[in-house]
């Protein structure tokens, strides 16, 4: 599983692709104070992002690759 | 033999495309004079259904988008929606032509260049325009899209439109660390381009990830996600929707970023951008106090800058000079007041803006660019800067890249006609370098109807006969007229006629000809199907694929062909136990292979398989009585091996859906034989079993020697002489009541060839009292026959009988000679 949902956590690895981004939106509709770890996350999908901007998700640690991290790191803080 | 194309597909695709552009055609024109036909609206629909389906096989985007887009265009007016117009056909006539000339430039390059894609969206835009409601399209979405990146941008107004000059205020947002870092990365004189990329809704069903996209972008120096819209509630969020979009800042030359987007064009909007804006551009619109070093611009500019700024401006005030008034006038406006405006903020002057916009309103309400020229003349003079037109008296060479405003402008700045501004806009379409008719592109290959080639082919066959006539009328001329001379030349004339017929029918016989290909890409899904449900491993090897022969014979081919594979993998190849027990590799061989031998075409099937046992045939045989007691005694292995080509034989001891009927191997060997070919099997226990199939290359011309038999001249198949030999009178025996002669040490019975014809004539012998033997070949059996006299052999076009002659089964066929005298082929099989 690319993404491993913890109690109150997240855990993206590798890819994430748009399948996992139904079941992350479910999830996250019932625990809005969780967190997502995105360090050992090499690359996720538009539409996973997309729920992670929606939800305001929390991010725990953002991810090791600088590039992504660089794309990401502002659309996720811009919607807080 | 002309080479093959290098992707026969694409070649077919072209050709089918070429035949379905000029079918559209045709169809809109018969649309035109009946214009409520359902039945052309349908045909018409398909066609262009058929071609889009077509070209998504290959990665022609472009052509794909425009052929979609007249799809759907057609669909509409079909299901009624839509009203077909003078204008719809108009339009589709011209996206038609456009793909007319891509498939041109498929044709000579294999590719579609990307800078098409922008053309080909215009063109899908003009048709979708034509369509009465607007479904969700692209482009209501990129409109919205650029709307929503401007609300983002704090500072940012309205754009004015069409001005390049938008993303000014957009590459405001890049944070103040990102543009530096760009900024260390390129030469202030480098272009870089913005991208805003505005996916699809949808685009997700696609495959298409945008954020991938956007980040394998080429060149990417900076990017960002936003979202156009706001978000909805988590509740209400579509996952599979998609709601972002991506500004990117990128170094890639534009060639590259089109063709990276070449799938996309009507979700990205490229616009160049010189790297010198964003020096400026984050000073101007931002916190002046943060940059205090570039706190007033104007100062700090460097002298190229300064050239450059002024080059710009003397360019605004050259366009409101301009005293046309083509249609676009207002647009042409609109472009220097941006221009204006921009350049003002550049320099820190940001009150300007509003007196530009009043005095652009001021002149677009009436039409005179006085104002806005006054205002620029008092700008001028109030910023001290040099008036433009002092330095450049003369419009300089603008640059597309810089400002595509004033390039337009100038391009068309003779006086256009009044009439222009009337036109009509969907007429002011988009033309793309050349329309259909004025360069006629031939198709490179041509679909032609078979009975065409028959034509040319019988006539070809009557220039040889007639041709051959010359050499009997330049014997006439010396041996009865006495006129060596003109015999000479009647000769020299001939070799020249029988040189360019040659080389004639030679052409034409290549129309003919197809690749066995044809034939063999059925077998492996045949050997893959059949071997799985046999339980068996066979591997297929296919051999010699391009050999070509004449189209006649190699369809003729398909039948017999397919017998001998399902034989082979049902009766030869053994399952992989058997084979790994008899110290074989499990998986089993199965090779066709294809060769031309000088006029011929061979034909293998080899396997490795358990071969046959001549043993068991011969058991076989005799039991189904296909050959006696003496027989069985007396044959050899070889012959018992040929006995499976015998009509009701089966090998296999089951029978079986595959073969084992016994209707195999002999209908294999009669279809070979009615195209005058040959059928042999080779075969050793254990070891496996070959056939060789061996054809004429083409049926059209066969070899024939030409015999006397009673002062009547026949034609024997060369296929089946052996020999011709001279036999004395005292060397043929008696034996009952047959004629028999030793030849080659082997007892040949011998039949008088007139006797066969029932006619009553004794053979004639020659001076020495030889009997002149044509030793034939008749499938196993080996005869001589007593003619009078042997004469050449020649190629002749054999003409079957038709009407009451078709039931004379003594000849095969007539052919013409030379002298016009009519020539009949023996039918050795039955007369023997």
């Amino acid at each position: 599983m690319p993404i491993e949902f913890k109690k109150n956590r997240a855990i993206f690895r590798d890819e994430v692709s748009v399948e996992e981004a139904e079941a992350l939106l479910e999830w996250l509709q019932t625990k809005p104070t969780a967190k997502v770890d995105l360090s050992a996350c090499s690359h996720l999908h538009t539409a996973n992002l997309q729920v992670l901007m929606t939800a305001k998700a929390g991010i725990s640690s953002w991810p090791k690759n600088a590039e992504l991290r660089a794309w990401l790191e502002p659309a996720l803080k811009s919607v807080d | 033999m002309s080479p093959l194309p290098p992707n026969p597909l694409l070649e077919q695709f072209l050709s089918e495309a070429r035949d379905l552009l000029e079918a559209t055609g045709n169809k809109l024109m018969q649309l035109e004079d009946a214009p409520n036909d359902p039945g052309i609206l349908n045909e018409l629909f398909r066609c262009v259904h058929t071609l889009k389906g077509n070209s998504g096989l290959f990665t022609f985007p472009e052509m794909t988008r425009v052929l979609h887009a007249g799809e759907d265009l057609l669909g509409m007016v079909r299901s009624g929606n839509a009203v077909y117009s003078r204008e719809l056909a108009d339009r589709l006539l011209d996206a038609m032509d456009y793909v007319g000339l891509l498939c041109g430039e498929i044709e000579a390059t294999e590719n579609i260049d990307a800078s098409r894609a922008l053309e080909s969206q215009h063109i899908a835009e003009a048709l979708r325009k034509l369509m009465p409601s607007l479904m969700p399209n692209q482009g209501v979405i990129a409109a919205n899209g650029s709307n929503g990146v401007a609300s983002m941008v704090a500072n940012a107004q309205t754009p004015l439109a069409d001005d390049p000059f938008t993303v000014l205020p957009q590459l405001a947002g890049i944070p103040e660390g990102a543009r530096k870092s760009v900024l260390a990365q390129c030469r202030q004189a480098d272009l870089l381009h913005w991208i805003a990329y505005r996916p699809q809704r949808e685009c997700f069903f696609h495959g298409d990830d945008p954020l991938n996209s956007a980040r394998q972008t080429p060149g990417l120096m900076w990017g960002r996600v936003l979202a156009p819209e706001p978000l909805p509630p988590l509740d209400e969020l579509d996952t599979y929707s998609c709601l972002l979009g991506f500004d990117l800042l990128t170094n890639a030359p534009r060639e590259e970023l089109d063709q990276y987007y070449r799938y996309l064009p009507d979700q990205v909007e490229i616009t160049a951008v010189p790297a010198l804006w964003l020096v400026n551009g984050k000073a101007e619109v931002n916190v002046p106090g943060k940059a205090s070093s570039t706190a007033n611009p104007a100062r700090s500019r460097s002298q190229d800058d300064q050239a450059a700024f002024n080059t710009v401006l003397a360019a605004q005030r050259q366009i409101l000079l301009l005293d046309d008034r083509p249609a676009w006038h207002a647009g042409r406006l609109k472009a220097v007041a941006g221009v204006l405006a921009n350049l003002s903020q550049g320099v820190g002057d940001t009150s300007a803006r509003i007196d530009i916009r009043a005095a652009l309103a001021e002149a677009l309400s009436t039409g005179h660019n006085t104002l806005l020229l006054a205002w620029l003349d008092a700008w001028l003079a109030a910023h001290d800067i040099v008036k433009a037109e002092a330095i450049f008296p003369r419009m300089p060479g603008t640059d597309g890249d810089f400002a595509p405003a004033e390039a337009e402008a100038t391009a068309d700045a003779g006086p256009a006609p009044e009439s222009d501004a009337g036109r009509v806009p969907a007429e002011d379409g988009i033309k793309f370098g050349r329309r259909a008719e004025d360069s006629l592109t031939g198709p490179r290959s041509l679909k032609v109807d078979q009975t065409k080639i028959d034509r040319l082919m019988n006539l070809i066959g009557e220039l040889v006969v007639s041709k051959n006539a010359l050499p009997y009328l330049a014997e006439r001329a010396e041996s009865q007229f006495g006129v060596r001379e003109l015999s000479r030349e009647i000769k020299g004339q001939y070799s020249i006629i029988n040189r360019i017929a040659d080389e004639m029918q030679d052409a034409i016989m290549q129309v003919r000809m197809m690749a066995v290909s044809f034939v063999f890409q059925r077998f492996p899904r045949l050997v893959r199907d059949t071997s799985r449900k046999l339980g068996k491993e066979v591997q297929l090897v296919l051999e010699g694929e391009q050999t070509e022969a004449d189209k006649n014979i190699i369809e003729s081919l398909a039948d017999p062909l397919m017998h001998i594979v399902r034989n082979s993998l049902d009766h030869g190849l053994e399952t992989p136990e058997v084979r790994l027990a008899a110290g074989k590799p499990a998986i089993g061989k199965l090779t066709i292979r294809a060769a031309q031998e000088a006029d011929r075409v061979v034909i293998e099937i080899v396997d490795d398989g358990k071969g046959i046992d001549p043993a068991v045939i011969k058991q076989k045989a005799y039991e189904k009585g296909i050959i006696d007691e003496a027989t069985l005694e007396r044959i050899g292995d070889q012959e018992a091996i040929n006995l499976i080509f015998a009509a009701g034989l089966s090998t296999a001891a089951v029978v079986s859906d595959l073969s084992g009927r016994g209707v195999g191997m002999d209908v294999v060997r009669s279809a070979v034989e009615k195209i005058n070919g040959a059928v042999v099997i080779e075969s050793e226990l254990g070891k496996g079993t070959t056939i060789r199939i061996s054809l004429p290359l083409s049926m059209a011309v066969t070899q024939v020697m030409v015999i006397e038999s009673d002062g009547q001249l026949f034609g024997v198949p060369m296929d089946h002489v052996v020999e011709t030999v001279r036999v004395p009178k005292d060397s043929i025996h008696t034996i009952k009541q047959s004629q028999t002669a030793v030849l080659r040490g082997r007892i040949v019975p011998l039949k008088s060839l007139n006797a066969l014809l029932g006619i009553a004539a004794i053979p004639r012998s020659n001076s020495d009292d030889e009997l002149a033997v044509l030793l034939v070949q008749a499938g196993a059996l080996e005869l001589g026959l007593l003619v009078d006299g042997f004469q050449e052999t020649m190629g002749v076009i054999q003409k079957p009988f038709n009407g009451l002659l078709s039931g004379l089964s003594a000849y095969s066929g007539s052919a013409l000679m030379g002298d016009g005298s009519v020539l009949m082929i023996l039918n050795i099989r039955e007369i023997v």
